[in-house]
């Protein structure tokens, strides 16, 4: 039996009185690989963050092996949209990676944290990539850094908010094949529904509730597919048990 | 000729401080993408130099006094009202001087030295003021070694910062309280409406020439003892206002480099 490493208990949460989630629950297991799509606005960002413990819900509760997510933050691994990066300041790879071991206590890095940070690069190729400007780096270079800083603390779940909203269909098949290789809880959230193809254990379809699918790939390779993303978000809603 | 030696040394002793200043303030503005809120600090900051003058206290310190209460206002109200923080801005920077120009008009004389605390002049600088710089450079200095890498961290990402628990808003607030304290040492050498302008270009320049944010600080510096030097230069061979040459000096450098750069 696989133990519990996420358990949502009755969550939601409003923004401004409006409710954005609503009374979800769900239980998430150790080394499964969850998919999170739905429409914009339909709450799946706000759900990551809830995890991340940077929002606070308004009913219900969250648990990361039994802690509360602000307890948990040194389980996580985080990799966020790259919309909220400052791409024109002078930072070399390395140094964006090494972030990832920061915490309110840790302003210094010491030999373990160079030689997580060498590890890392070495499993996920980037070794050559350390010494360039992130800036300079293209958008699938990039990713796999992110990746990097998100996995050099050894988390055991990583969170991903659309990871490869910004790159070509090259690098998004490389960072599929990355993350498959990676034995850890993972949760995607993304628009791009190709992921549904790269091995996902469920699909969480969120629009203000939470439909969980359990056999997408099934369904998909019925239809051989050929799908456009309205049909599949509903035919998931029917699909699904809520 | 000896008290121009003595005007210039003071003068060169005062770039070096500038200098050391626009490298760390300027590089932390620049990379936080904090120049606007430098710049309402800056002008707001004016009205404690009003505010000094009608209550009869050392400028220095009614200034230093408004503009930190003027930073922690501006930090919070980052926090708290983000979404129209671009009119808040512009609203404080404009109270602030208003005050100045009320305060100033209220008090009974002519103020002959209120143009230099717009404009400044890096060779009149007091003796006062250079010990000042020294100690807003110290605490630069100091804030810098403590919190390098938590500061880069919320440069480039603030979301993934918080996620790892660091003080966003500590490093935030305190990044807007040494902006205040580096506005106000440049006061009488370069002035509240000049400082900004010679506050970003030397970490522009150090910015696009440099790959880690070290040496982004290391080349600023030199830019700025650079510019500030050469403009000094060109003010006593042409007979001309000090501040005026060196920040049009540095507009042709930053010229160059934008060109070159962009």
């Amino acid at each position: 039996m696989q133990s519990v490493a996420i358990a949502i208990e009755g969550l939601s949460f409003a923004y401004d009185k409006e409710y954005v989630l609503e009374n979800i629950s769900a239980k998430i297991y150790e080394n499964e690989y969850i998919a999170i799509i739905g429409p914009n606005g339909g709450g799946k960002t706000t759900l990551l963050k809830l995890l991340l413990g940077l929002l606070e819900p308004t009913k219900g509760s969250i648990e990361i092996f039994g802690k509360p997510p602000q307890k948990a933050r040194h389980l996580i691994g985080y990799l966020p949209q790259h919309i909220n990066f400052n791409l024109d300041i002078p930072l070399l790879a390395r140094e964006v990676i090494l972030q990832g071991r920061l915490t309110l206590k840790k302003r210094r890095f010491n030999e373990e944290d160079i030689l997580a940070l060498q590890d890392i690069a070495r499993s996920l190729h980037i070794e050559h990539l350390l010494e360039k400007k992130i800036g300079s780096l293209s958008g699938g270079e990039r990713q796999r850094v992110l990746l990097a800083r998100a996995l050099v603390t050894n988390p055991k779940i990583l969170l991903l908010d659309e990871p490869t909203a910004a790159v070509d269909i090259a690098a998004q098949k490389e960072i599929y094949a990355l993350l498959k290789e990676l034995a850890l809880t993972k949760i995607v959230v993304s628009h791009d529904i190709n992921i549904l193809l790269e091995g996902v254990s469920r699909v969480f379809y969120i629009n203000r509730k939470l439909f969980i699918h359990d056999n997408v790939k099934l369904e998909i390779e019925a239809k051989d597919g050929h799908f456009c993303e309205m049909e599949l978000f509903e035919e998931l809603r029917r699909g699904c048990h809520a | 000729m000896l008290e121009a030696i003595s005007l210039l040394s003071n003068a060169l002793i005062a770039g070096v401080l500038l200098s050391i200043a626009i490298a760390i303030v300027g590089s932390l503005m620049l990379v936080t993408r904090s120049n606007y809120l430098a710049a309402s600090i800056a002008h707001g900051s004016y009205g404690g130099v009003g505010l000094a003058l009608y209550f009869g206290i050392s400028i220095l310190l009614g200034a230093t006094l408004f503009a930190l209460a003027l930073a922690l206002l501006l930090a919070f109200l980052t926090y708290k009202e983000s979404k129209r923080l671009d009119i808040l801005i512009g609203v404080l920077w404009a109270v602030g001087m208003s005050v100045g120009i009320i305060f100033a008009d209220l008090t009974p004389g002519y103020h002959t030295d209120l143009l230099s605390f717009l404009f400044g002049n890096i060779l009149m600088v007091p003796k006062s003021d250079i010990v000042f710089m020294l100690f807003v450079d110290i605490v630069a200095g100091l804030f810098l070694f403590i919190y390098y890498h938590h500061i880069l961290a919320v440069a480039y990402d603030k979301e993934f910062a918080l996620t790892r628990g660091i003080n966003v808003r500590l490093i935030h607030t305190l990044t807007l309280l040494l902006i205040a304290l580096t506005v106000v040492m440049s006061i009488r050498s370069i002035g509240l409406i000049l400082v900004i302008a010679l506050f970003s270009i030397p970490p522009y320049i150090g910015e696009k020439l440099t790959n880690s944010f070290t040496k982004m600080i290391v080349v600023s510096g030199f830019v700025a003892f650079g510019i500030i030097t050469i403009g000094l230069l060109l003010a006593y061979l042409f007979d001309i206002s000090a501040t005026a040459a060196i920040i049009l000096f540095g507009a042709l450098v930053f010229g160059v480099v934008f060109f070159k750069y962009k």
